[in-house]
C-alpha cells in the first residue's frame, strides 16, 4: 500500500506571509481578529475579522484570493524542493469557495448603485472558484490532474483528502493541495444575516460563546508517495495516514444534532489509517464558536474518543474561520503540532462549556509528544471531513 | 397594531421572503402552526425562522433578542401576531 | 483500476426530455437540438412546491435529476452512497440576488435563506467540479474500494449575468444550455450481486491540465490523457469506437480541441461527436456524454471515450 507523506508546507495567514509567521502566531496564542478594513461594515452587528496584513504579494491585477493561493502554493512547492519534471506530472487539487468575489463585488456594487466601478471588468475573469487552480497551476507549471472542490467550509480539508487519494491510488506520485479564500462582502454579510457572528473575537468552546469570526488566508501542502519522497531525499513532516468524508444529509446550515455524521468521518479516518482512537493525542477541532457546532462537535468527539480522551483546540480562536482555507490552514497547524511536539491553544476561552468534556488547551500552547492527530472540518450541508496525520 | 393587520403583513412576508406560493399562504389561519413537524403546520425550519425574524425586524421595527427563547412566540400565526402587535413600533 | 465501475442509472432534466435511461436513449436515437430554458413551473412540479420552495433553481435541477437517477438504478440513497456534482458556473443567480437585496435596502435587505445558495455546493452537499471530472472522481472512489456507489453528474443553468460575464471574459460564441444529468456508478460486483441492470462500464479514466487562458485556447497540441485512459482500461486505440468531445460552437476552443484529438487519436478518426452542440454547453452535457458513450459501446461492442480540453 502506498503511504502518503507531507513534504512541503506553504501559508499566508492573518499573521502574515509564510509558515514561520503562522506557527509563531498560533503557538504563542495570538488573536489576529481585528476591525475590518477591506469592506464596508456599517450597520452590521459584527464588524471584525482576521484579515491578512499588507502587503499581500503578487500582481494587483490578480484577485486577492488568487494572490493568497499563489503565494502559499509557491512556498509549499519550494519547501518540498520539487523540480520542473516533478511539477509537470503533479496533481493540483484546490478547495475554494469565494473565488474572486471580493473584486467582482468591487465591480458590481458601484455599477448597481449607478456609479463608476471601483475596478475594471477584468475582475470578473477570476470570479469563479476554479480561478485559483488555473493561476496556481499555470504559474507553477503543474500539469497533472487539476480539480477544484467546493464543500463550503470543509473545502480546504477535502482538497487534501482527494489529493491524498490520487497519490494512494497511484494516479500521481506528487500532489499539491490546499485551500484559499479572501474576505468577501457576500460571506461577511451572509454570516451576519444568519446571526452566526460574534461582535467580539470568537470564543470557541466557551460557555459564553456567541458565534464565529471570519478570517482569510491560504495554505497548501505537497503530498507525496513516501517511496518517491525517500528516493529523492525529501524531508517529510508527517504522514497523512487517513481521511474520512461523510455527509449528514440533514440540513442546509445546521449540523445533525447527535453529531453522527461528524463521528462517522472521524471513524472512517481512523479505520483507513488503521489507528485506534487511543493512539490519537490531539484534535484540531472545527471549533467555530457557534452555539451549535461546538456542542455537537464535542458530542461527536466524546462518542469517538470518550470524555477527556484527547486534547482539543480551535485555531479559529486566533485566525477566525478562513472558509475554504480553514481546512488546509488547520491541517498545517496539526502537522506542525506533531513536528514541534506542541499543541496550539484555544484563546479567548475563559470558562469552558460544561457540555465540552475535553481539555481545550486554554490560552497557552502545551508541550505534548503526540503520535497521531486529527483535523476536523465541517461545512454547510453537513459536509464532514477528518484528516488524520501521523508523526514520523 | 391589530393582530389581524399583522397577519396580512406576515402573509406578504411569507410570499416575498419565504417564497411560499400565494395560494398556500391565503389558506393559513391564526391557528396554523409554524414549525416543521407539527401537524398541519406550514413547515418552517431553523433557517426559515432566521429569515422570518429578519423580515419581521425590518417590517415592524422591532429587535429580536437572540439570547431569549423565542420559540413559544413562533408556535403559530396567533402567537406570532400577538408578539409582534405588542412590540411593533412602525405601522 | 482494481474494481470494475458499472453505470446502473441515469437521470436527466432538460427542456426537452426528463427521465431515466430509457428517456435518454430515446432522445439520443433521434436527437434534436435543445437550447431552451426549462420552465420554472416544470421544476416545481417535479419536486412538489414544498421542497421546491427552499431550493434555488440550480439545486432544483440537481435534486430532481439525482432522484431520477437513483430511481432508474433502483437504488436507495443511504450512508454508503456518495455524491459528486460538477458545475461550470454554479449558482451565480443566487449570488446576484443576495447582493441585490443588500444594495437595495442595506443590511435589512439581506436574506438568510439565499446566502447558503451562494456557496456553489451547499444545497447538493457535494464536491463541485465539471461534469466529466465529477464522474472521474466518483469512478476513482469506487475503483479503489472507497465507495460502493456514487451519484455523480453535472448541472448548470442559463443565467442572464453569465452572458455578460462570458462576453467580458472574451470567451467565444459557445451556445450555453441548461439542465442536470446524473449517473449512478457502482462497483460492478455489488451491482451484479443486487441484480442491477448494467448500462455500461467505466474501464479507465485520466485527466490532466494544459496551460490556457480562462475560457480560452492553449498552445499545446499534445495531451497524454487519451493514451493514459486507454492504458488504464487496457484497450488499444484501434478498438476505439465513438468519441464524444466537448466542442460547443466556440470556434477557437473547438479548433484547439480538434487539434489535440487529431494528435491523440491519429487524424481521420471519424466518429467524433459532441452533445454540447446538441443540448448546449453545461456540466450536465458532460455527464450525458458518459451515458451516451456507454450506450454506444453497448450497441457496437466497442469502446467509447469522452474528451474535453
Amino acid at each position: 500500500m502506498t503511504r502518503v507523506v507531507v513534504t512541503g508546507l506553504g501559508v499566508v495567514s492573518p499573521f502574515g506571509l509564510g509558515v514561520k509567521a503562522y506557527w509563531e502566531g498560533v503557538r504563542s496564542g495570538t488573536c489576529a481578529i481585528r476591525p475590518v478594513t477591506l469592506i464596508e461594515t456599517e450597520g452590521f452587528r459584527c464588524r471584525i475579522a482576521a484579515e491578512v496584513p499588507d502587503p499581500v504579494p503578487g500582481s494587483p491585477r490578480r484577485s486577492r484570493a488568487d494572490r493568497l493561493a499563489l503565494a502559499a502554493a509557491r512556498e509549499a512547492i519550494d519547501d518540498a524542493g520539487l523540480g520542473v519534471a516533478e511539477r509537470r506530472r503533479a496533481a493540483l487539487v484546490v478547495g475554494a469557495v469565494g473565488g474572486g468575489m471580493l473584486e467582482a463585488e468591487g465591480w458590481y456594487w458601484p455599477a448597481k448603485r449607478g456609479g463608476a466601478p471601483l475596478c475594471p471588468t477584468p475582475a470578473l475573469r477570476s470570479i469563479l472558484p476554479y480561478s485559483h487552480a488555473d493561476v496556481v497551476g499555470s504559474r507553477l507549471g503543474l500539469g497533472g490532474p487539476r480539480e477544484t472542490l467546493v464543500t463550503a467550509c470543509s473545502s480546504g480539508a477535502v482538497s487534501l483528502a482527494v489529493a491524498a487519494d490520487l497519490v494512494a491510488d497511484g494516479v500521481v506520485r506528487v500532489a499539491v493541495a490546499g485551500g484559499a479564500d479572501a474576505l468577501t462582502r457576500i460571506c461577511f454579510m451572509g454570516f451576519n444575516a444568519l446571526r452566526l457572528l460574534d461582535p467580539e473575537p470568537c470564543r470557541p468552546f466557551d460557555r459564553a460563546r456567541r458565534g464565529m469570526s471570519i478570517g482569510e488566508g491560504a495554505a497548501f501542502v505537497v503530498l507525496e508517495d513516501a517511496a518517491h519522497a525517500h528516493a529523492r531525499g525529501a524531508r517529510a513532516y508527517a504522514e497523512l495516514a487517513g481521511s474520512g468524508m461523510t455527509t449528514d444529509a440533514f440540513h442546509v446550515t445546521s449540523p445533525q444534532p447527535d453529531g453522527e455524521g461528524m463521528a462517522r468521518a472521524m471513524m472512517a479516518a481512523l479505520a483507513r489509517a488503521r489507528v485506534e482512537p487511543k493512539a490519537v493525542g490531539y484534535v484540531n477541532a472545527h471549533g467555530t464558536a457557534t452555539l451549535q457546532n461546538d456542542r455537537i462537535e464535542a458530542r461527536a468527539l466524546r462518542s469517538v474518543f470518550g470524555a477527556g480522551g484527547v486534547l482539543v483546540s480551535s485555531t479559529k480562536s486566533m485566525i477566525g474561520h478562513t472558509m475554504a482555507a480553514a481546512g488546509s490552514l488547520e491541517a498545517v497547524a496539526t502537522i506542525l503540532a506533531l513536528v514541534h511536539e506542541t499543541v496550539p491553544p484555544t484563546v479567548n476561552l475563559t470558562t469552558a462549556d460544561s457540555e465540552v468534556a475535553f481539555d481545550c488547551v486554554p490560552s497557552m500552547a502545551r508541550e505534548a509528544a503526540v503520535d497521531c492527530a486529527i483535523s476536523n472540518s465541517f461545512g454547510f450541508g453537513g459536509q464532514n471531513v477528518t484528516l488524520l496525520f501521523r508523526r514520523l | 397594531m391589530e393582530p389581524k393587520e399583522v397577519l396580512d403583513d406576515l402573509r406578504t412576508i411569507f410570499v416575498t421572503r419565504l417564497r411560499f406560493e400565494p395560494h398556500r399562504v391565503s389558506d393559513v389561519t391564526l391557528d396554523t402552526p409554524l414549525p416543521k413537524g407539527v401537524d398541519g403546520s406550514v413547515g418552517l425550519d431553523s433557517l426559515d425562522f432566521i429569515e422570518l425574524s429578519l423580515a419581521i425586524e425590518d417590517r415592524f421595527g422591532l429587535v429580536m433578542d437572540d439570547a431569549q427563547d423565542l420559540a413559544p412566540h413562533f408556535a403559530s400565526f396567533r402567537t406570532l401576531c400577538a408578539f409582534i402587535a405588542e412590540r411593533a413600533t412602525t405601522a | 483500476m482494481t474494481t470494475g465501475v458499472a453505470i446502473t442509472g441515469v437521470g436527466a432534466v432538460t427542456a426537452r426530455f426528463t427521465g431515466g435511461a430509457a428517456t435518454v436513449s430515446a432522445f439520443l436515437a433521434e436527437p434534436s437540438p435543445v437550447h431552451d430554458a426549462i420552465a420554472d413551473e416544470r421544476l416545481v412540479a417535479l419536486l412538489g412546491d414544498g421542497e421546491a420552495r427552499r431550493l434555488s433553481r440550480v439545486c432544483q435541477l440537481a435534486v430532481a435529476a439525482g432522484r431520477l437517477a437513483l430511481d432508474d438504478a433502483e437504488l436507495r440513497a443511504g450512508d454508503d452512497v456518495g455524491l459528486v456534482l460538477g458545475t461550470e458556473f454554479g449558482d451565480l443567480r443566487s449570488t446576484v440576488e443576495f447582493a441585490d437585496g443588500y444594495l437595495a435596502a442595506g443590511p435589512p435587505g439581506l436574506s438568510a435563506l439565499i446566502f447558503p445558495n451562494t456557496v456553489m455546493n451547499t444545497m447538493a452537499a457535494a464536491t463541485t467540479m465539471a461534469g466529466e471530472l465529477a464522474i472521474v472522481r466518483a469512478a476513482g472512489a469506487i475503483a479503489s474500494g472507497r465507495a460502493r456507489a456514487v451519484l455523480a453528474g453535472g448541472v448548470d443553468q442559463i443565467d442572464p449575468f453569465l452572458g455578460s460575464m462570458l462576453a467580458d471574459l472574451g470567451a467565444g460564441e459557445e451556445r450555453r444550455g441548461e439542465g442536470a444529468v446524473m449517473l449512478v456508478l457502482e462497483s460492478a460486483s455489488s451491482a451484479r450481486e443486487r441484480g442491477a441492470r448494467i448500462l455500461g462500464e467505466i474501464m479507465g479514466t485520466a485527466s490532466g491540465a494544459l496551460a490556457a487562458r480562462p475560457h480560452g485556447v492553449g498552445r499545446s497540441t499534445q495531451s497524454s490523457v487519451v493514451a493514459e485512459a486507454l492504458a488504464a482500461a487496457s484497450v488499444e486505440l484501434r478498438h476505439l469506437g465513438a468519441v464524444y468531445d466537448s466542442t460547443s460552437g466556440d470556434r477557437g476552443r473547438d479548433h484547439w480541441e480538434q487539434r489535440l484529438l487529431d494528435t491523440a487519436l491519429g487524424a481521420g478518426h471519424e466518429r467524433r461527436s459532441s452533445l454540447r452542440r446538441l443540448i448546449g454547453a453545461h456540466a450536465g452535457a458532460g455527464a450525458l456524454g458518459v451515458a451516451a458513450a456507454a450506450g454506444a459501446a453497448r450497441r457496437s461492442g466497442q469502446v467509447a471515450v469522452i474528451v474535453g480540453p
